[in-house]
């Protein structure tokens, strides 16, 4: 059984994304009822998105093969990792072996959940699995097996699906969205680890009379918001301190720029492909589930409207910043870089845990960062390998190391990363067993009493 | 030819899905429109020029107040689909 799972992971990559990805979602499409053109034509955009994304996220790394080590050896900050960002890690992750298989295996996962009682949660957001594909792959790399990188991937998704459970009551209650849940491990991840430095933080009373003011943080900020002139900015900043010559530090602000651009639209194109796709399969979900009160299980984007979110958001990028020149000396080599610009959704599942005080939401947000770009540097390797394995991109080897900050911070990133340095036997023992809290967890979800104590919960009232 | 912007957190995923549908929908019933997505952080008062806005998340108020806000949500979670689309096309057919 291991021996032809590991012959179709070795088949998988030798085709690459370009064509096992479409086949899988054309069939995936026709099994949940597509008609036969519109499945083929979500796969073929697939594959095309595919195509741009490769093409864009080259552009990235020539430029960044040219600023990389230049700038870490010139500055003495020993920053040489740099961020690629989510929207090409989700592409890189996606055309994996583990990528290419994890759509169904999550959907089947899914069903299985709600039919055993298990869950409340049908996650609808497909696109959001590759969060698990990419914690996968870097269980794939670090053992040289397709069959434990699907089965970390299977596991997350799970643990995914509960946290989204758990989490239910008090986002619902601070975004006023009732029946929706976020099984996006990315947010909840991140919700997860901040929680209970969330609890601490809520009592201490000094810290929460420092209100500030998110209206004016988004005047004063909101310009880093757009991703050009954020693209531009730090492309220029570090193009100079790598000590590039004038037209050269311009033209690789306004290169950057481009990228900031280029890649989300081209992970647009991908979308466009997956949606229908995405709502067949929620069509057919819904008709199996049918009788049984059901949350529908959402990309936390759809929370980043707060003025609160935003502002904390928009604040991270200093802080992401600070910390990781703060911490390069314990160890951290990643350069923040693509993932600023998305510091949103390090605070939407956060600013909720303490009733969205932006000063405590944007402390909470460090803390996870911080730890987060230790463990964005120590998946380099894998992320490097990612990269190199993309084919259309000509990476001199060991030249420039990559990682994808907002991925590497997920807890359960460097959970599972740990995990597996382990023999596989411990390693699959452990992450049952971390599975196992999270349906415990799932049991007893997260409300306002229990973060801000009864007391405060009238307060509030 | 009218205008619509999508809009979501990033410009990229939620903002994908909804522009299939919408962009399906108008067509089936006649309504011409350049569709176009963005993210929340790059919309400005003075720059709209849009008739309508779909989002999938919450928009600023001083952005309320020059452009229609329809919620998109129901497009992503499928509950109260034939309603928003119904509310779209209703607010690109009346003239402003």
């Amino acid at each position: 059984m291991e021996a032809i799972l590991e012959q179709i992971g070795g088949l998988l990559a030798n085709l690459g994304p370009l064509i096992v990805l479409p086949v899988v979602i054309t069939v995936l499409g026709l099994i949940l009822g597509m008609k036969f053109a519109q499945a083929i034509r979500s796969g073929l955009t697939l594959a095309i998105a595919f195509v741009g994304i490769f093409l864009t996220v080259g552009l990235l790394g020539e430029n960044m093969a040219a600023i990389g080590n230049a700038f870490a050896e010139r500055t003495g900050t020993g920053l040489d990792v740099i961020d690629i960002g989510w929207p090409a890690a989700s592409a890189l992750a996606f055309g994996t072996p583990v990528g290419n298989a994890i759509i169904p295996v999550g959907i089947i996962l899914n069903i299985a959940l709600i039919f055993l009682g298990l869950t409340k949660t049908l996650d609808v957001d497909i696109w959001n699995f590759w969060h698990q594909a990419f914690i996968g792959a870097v269980v794939t790399f670090i053992t040289g097996s397709f069959l434990w990188g699907l089965f970390a991937a299977a596991v997350t998704v799970l643990m995914a699906i509960f946290l989204a459970d758990w989490s239910q009551p008090i986002i619902e209650k601070y975004f006023k969205l009732p029946g929706i849940s976020f099984p996006h491990l990315q947010s909840a991840g991140y919700m997860l680890l901040a929680a209970p430095f969330a609890w601490l933080l809520n009592r201490v009373a000094f810290l929460r009379n420092l209100k500030l003011d998110p209206d004016t943080i988004r005047k004063r900020l909101g310009i880093f918001g757009e991703p050009i002139f954020l693209g531009l900015f730090i492309g220029v900043i570090l193009a100079a301190l790598a000590g590039q010559a004038l037209t050269d530090i311009i033209l690789t602000g306004i290169n950057v720029g481009a990228v900031m651009l280029l890649i989300p639209r081209m992970v647009g194109i991908l979308m466009e492909g997956l949606t229908p796709v995405a709502d067949a399969a929620r069509k057919f979900m819904q008709k199996r589930a049918a009788g049984r009160e059901i949350y529908i299980g959402l990309d936390s984007a759809v929370l980043i409207g707060s003025p609160a979110v935003i502002a904390s958001g928009l604040l991270m990028i200093p802080v992401e910043i600070g910390l990781a020149l703060l911490l390069s000396p314990l160890g951290n080599r990643t350069l923040p870089f693509i993932d600023l610009a998305d510091g949103v959704f390090v605070t939407a599942m956060i600013a909720p845990l303490v009733a969205g005080d932006v000063l405590l939401t944007v402390i909470l947000g460090g803390i996870v960062m911080g730890i987060g770009l230790i463990g964005a540097t120590l998946l380099a390797p894998a992320v490097t390998d990612m990269v190199a394995r993309a084919g259309s991109i000509d990476i001199p080897v060991g030249y420039t190391n990559y990682t994808v900050m907002s991925d590497g911070a997920i807890p359960h990133s460097y959970i599972f990363y740990y995990f597996f340095q382990t023999p596989v036997g411990i390693a699959a023992l452990l992450s049952v067993a971390f599975l196992v809290l999270h349906f415990f967890l799932s049991k007893k979800p997260l409300t306002a009493e229990k973060l801000f104590g009864e007391k405060e919960e009238a307060k509030k009232k | 030819m009218k205008t619509v912007y999508l809009v979501c957190a990033t410009g990229i995923a939620t903002s994908s899905m909804l522009r299939v549908k919408v962009i399906d929908y108008l067509e089936s019933k006649g309504i011409d429109v350049e569709v176009v997505q963005y993210r929340v952080a790059e919309l400005s008062p003075d720059r709209i020029k849009a008739d309508v806005i779909v989002a999938t998340l919450a928009i600023p108020p001083e952005i309320e107040e020059v452009v229609t806000v329809i919620n998109g949500l129901s497009l992503l979670t499928g509950i109260g689909e034939e309603e928003t689309l119904e509310a779209i096309a209703k607010a690109l057919s009346e003239d402003k």
